[in-house]
């Protein structure tokens, strides 16, 4: 306990392992739980781990994946986001609105990050400014968005008729679609910016106590304010890969409960509702383990209906497990 | 000793030692006579309130007796005591604020009706009665969250009575009331002696102890430092037994070569915290501000550092005025502040210890928009080893430390900061003698390198160790400013119980 060193010298090997595993264990205890969900799903079903199922798989998260991303960020700076699946459906038809109009992907992409940024920096002065909580904020930003999206469109569809849009999802590179690697870009770069930047450190010590942050001479409300303008983009990025895979988006069920799937992705993955802490890395686990599990489930003639049942089951012993770092 | 009825309680040969090693008490007498109105009264942590503690049943004593109307008894419990008919009134009120008065009064012992339903019109009626036998004038139906603070007092001493209590404590019961609310206090207090409560009442309020209080008892270091009739002395006689013989307190100050003004406040006010507050401090001076719970002078330093908004007033630092809306605009202009109650809001819990030093100067150690994890780590280091940071690495959690270690940990993150008035507010809470030490002599270190300390303490031997010139204040007003020679517990403990002021012919009560 005297006066301290940085350097693991004098360490063994064994004792260093055994620290890195501690960690895991206490940090990404979700690791080993996907880990074992795998393995018994290969052994159950050789179908498993063949390299088209797990291809399908990142296919099939990368959507949620960058929603989760960004929830991760709201739910470390202390607050929720309950709008995501709302703000996708907004903006994805403003997208495809503005690409139908225009025969522009660029205006399209445009138009998309442009509207979720906004609505996400109202939730954000709603929070601030008006000291709502964020989950009613965020509620009352659910319902509108919901709403003005079915309303634009009459509750219908907006069908694509620019065919090259959906290139941005459909294209395959190494054997995987292109939004795996936006998911990964988008996984690399917020951890990053979380981890290594001064943004990303004033949101861990706004979610962890956001008086003595304050104290400490950051302007927490900024750093707010900017979480859900972030999250709201990364939903647009979302909204992009979700238009472009179908070359459509449904006004009245496009990111329906996205926000109850993200947030279960990020409290498997070890974050603190209460804000303060969590992992990118730890989301992209839960993320992964959700798309296992329903892959599993499908593969195994599971009920559509009981998987519902064993997610829920999957979230509440993902957080019992996990009390015990706490 | 033998039992005498007309002594509602009989405290005898109390001792109570924490931990094996912390004497709280040791063999106090304390009795109280029926029907009076007794002050209990010594510093922070002379033992107040492990005797009152014990009292009540929640604290265990190691030895002495208990005795009621000379009938020795025994407290093991808060529900023995309740049985024995006394009654804890807190600072902090124990009531349910959305419920309504006849509900608290009644609370956890409603009466019910034949058929198991809660008997309202009882309750009300009860209630009713009470108040009025209290003369008090307020609707039992009423909620609690509405009425004034001395209301709420009351209707806490009303739920006392109703479970026939008749020893009361009252626990600084004055803090959060206004003069004309203390006056009505006091008239119910004489009322519920006439019917032959006795009330014990704490305070360091020394006026209104001479005001309603009928005899005392002094507690200093756990011991009996003087008991009898309040007719029979005065307030200075109370501050001697209460301070006792002069206390070693210099061995951390020498004197320093003070420069000019870098700090200059001017008629500063917040409605309900503080009113035209003036003051100054120079390059190397350590200032103290002191006075009791309530007094204002955390307030003033948050409305100071941005965190409060005051209403009228000019700041100047460096001889420039300035506006300091945000923490941020303070610490650029070279303030940082160690606030009280550290684990709330001092330290940042889920961030390492190296986080928590470079938090409000994150920008300096940004390359390309990364942060320099090496430099950062390095910066560091260099405070831990110059403040004798014990830890084992610098990226543990910060809560991995004790309290001195963490106040440390605060220091550091100013003086990277680049800080060069920092205030302390309760700089030592929670810390251990040994470690009190080490932040004292950090203090005059600091000083000496030419930056300005504020040191906001209670503890005026604290004050009075470290400071060359110290402000008391008093009710959100100054009352006194007084240089290091003058600066004696006397003198302190004078001008903060609001007996003295320097500015007015007479002080509020």
């Amino acid at each position: 306990m005297s006066s301290g060193t940085e350097s693991t010298q004098g360490i063994s090997v064994g004792e260093r392992v055994r620290k890195v595993l501690r960690f895991l264990w206490l940090e990404y205890s979700a690791l080993f739980a996907l880990i074992l969900l795998m393995v018994i799903a290969s052994i159950l079903n050789p179908r498993f781990l063949t390299f088209r199922n797990l291809s399908n798989i990142t296919r099939q998260v990368s959507v949620i994946g960058i929603v989760a991303i960004g929830m991760t960020v709201v739910i470390i700076s202390g607050g929720i986001d309950l709008s995501v699946g709302s703000v996708l459906a907004l903006s994805a038809v403003a997208g495809m609105s503005a690409l139908n109009a225009t025969g522009s992907i660029v205006v399209s992409l445009l138009t998309t990050l442009a509207v979720a940024i906004l609505l996400g920096l109202i939730n954000g002065t709603l929070i601030t400014r008006g000291k709502l909580a964020p989950f009613i904020a965020t509620l009352g930003m659910m319902a509108a968005a919901r709403s003005l999206a079915t309303f634009f469109v009459r509750g219908g569809n907006v069908v694509g008729e620019i065919e090259a849009y959906t290139a941005l999802s459909r294209g395959i590179f190494l054997g995987f679609r292109y939004p795996v690697y936006v998911f990964l870009m988008t996984a690399i770069v917020i951890g990053v910016l979380m981890n290594r930047t001064r943004f990303g450190r004033y949101v861990y010590a706004t979610g962890s106590n956001e008086k003595a942050t304050m104290l400490s001479a950051v302007n927490t409300s900024r750093v707010k304010l900017t979480v859900y303008g972030l999250c709201s983009g990364l939903v647009a990025v979302a909204a992009i890969m979700e238009s472009a895979t179908l070359n459509s988006i449904s006004s009245a069920n496009s990111g329906h409960m996205y926000e109850l799937d993200a947030i279960a992705a990020v409290i498997i993955g070890g974050a603190r509702l209460e804000g303060g802490r969590g992992y990118i890395a730890g989301t992209v686990i839960g993320v992964l383990l959700l798309g296992v599990l329903n892959n599993v489930l499908n593969l195994m003639d599971v009920s559509p209906f009981l998987q519902g049942f064993v997610k829920g089951l999957i979230i509440i012993v993902a957080v019992l497990v996990q009390r015990k770092s706490a | 000793m033998s039992g005498d009825k007309s002594y509602s309680l009989e405290m005898t040969g109390i001792s109570k030692t924490f931990n094996a090693t912390v004497r709280a008490l040791v063999d106090v007498d304390f009795s109280v006579r029926t029907g009076e109105v007794h002050a209990l009264l010594g510093e922070n942590g002379a033992g107040k309130s492990t005797l009152m503690n014990i009292l009540g049943g929640v604290v265990p004593r190691d030895s002495g007796t208990i005795r009621r109307y000379g009938n020795e008894v025994e407290i093991r419990s808060s529900q023995d005591a309740r049985n024995l008919n006394v009654s804890f009134i807190h600072q902090e009120l124990n009531l349910v604020p959305d419920l309504r008065v006849y509900e608290n009064i009644f609370l956890g012992e409603e009466p019910r009706t034949p058929r198991g339903f809660l008997d309202k019109k009882r309750m009300i009626a009860e209630t009713a009665e009470l108040l009025d036998r209290l003369d008090i004038a307020v609707s039992p139906t009423a909620v609690v969250r509405e009425l004034g603070a001395t209301y709420k007092q009351v209707v806490e001493i009303a739920g006392a009575i109703r479970q026939d209590s008749d020893v009361i404590i009252m626990d600084e019961p004055t803090t959060s009331l206004t003069d004309h609310e203390i006056e009505h206090l006091f008239t119910i207090m004489r009322s519920l002696t006439g019917h032959g409560v006795s009330i014990i009442f704490i305070s360091h309020k020394l006026k209104e102890v001479f005001t309603i209080c009928d005899s005392y008892t002094i507690l200093r270091d756990g011991k009996n430092a003087g008991s009898g009739a309040i007719a029979d002395v005065r307030e200075e006689d109370i501050v001697r037994m209460m301070v006792g013989r002069d206390l070693a307190g210099h061995e951390f100050y020498s004197a320093r070569e003070l420069g000019d003004p870098v700090l200059q406040v001017r008629d500063l006010s917040c409605s309900g915290c503080f009113q035209g507050v003036s003051f100054h401090v120079r390059r190397g001076e350590i200032l103290g501000f002191t006075g009791l719970a309530g007094d204002g002078r955390s307030e003033l330093f948050e409305a100071i550092f941005g965190a409060r908004p005051f209403d009228s007033g000019t700041i100047e630092v460096q001889g420039k005025s300035v506006r300091i809306p945000h923490p941020t605009v303070a610490v650029a202009q070279g303030i940082g502040y160690a606030p009280r109650n550290r684990k709330e809001n001092a330290i940042i819990h889920d961030l390492k210890i190296v986080d928590n030093v470079s938090l409000p100067s994150l920008r300096g150690f940004e390359t390309f928009g990364l942060i320099d994890r090496t430099k950062e780590i390095a910066n560091t280091k260099s405070y831990a080893d110059r403040m004798r940071l014990r830890y084992s690495s610098l990226t543990d959690s910060i809560l991995s430390l004790s309290g001195g270690n963490q106040q440390k940990v605060v220091v550091a993150k100013w003086l990277e900061a680049g800080s060069d008035i920092i205030v302390f507010d309760n700089p030592t809470q929670g810390i251990d003698v040994g470690a009190k030490s080490e932040i004292y002599e950090l203090v005059m270190e600091l000083a000496g390198q030419g930056r300005s300390i504020i040191v906001l303490s209670s503890e005026f031997t604290e004050v009075m160790r470290l400071c060359d010139r110290v402000y008391v204040m008093y009710h959100g007003t100054m009352v006194a400013e007084l240089e290091r020679d003058q600066a004696t517990e006397e003198n302190l403990m004078l001008y903060s119980t609001g007996v003295k002021s320097m500015y007015k012919e007479e002080a509020t009560l």
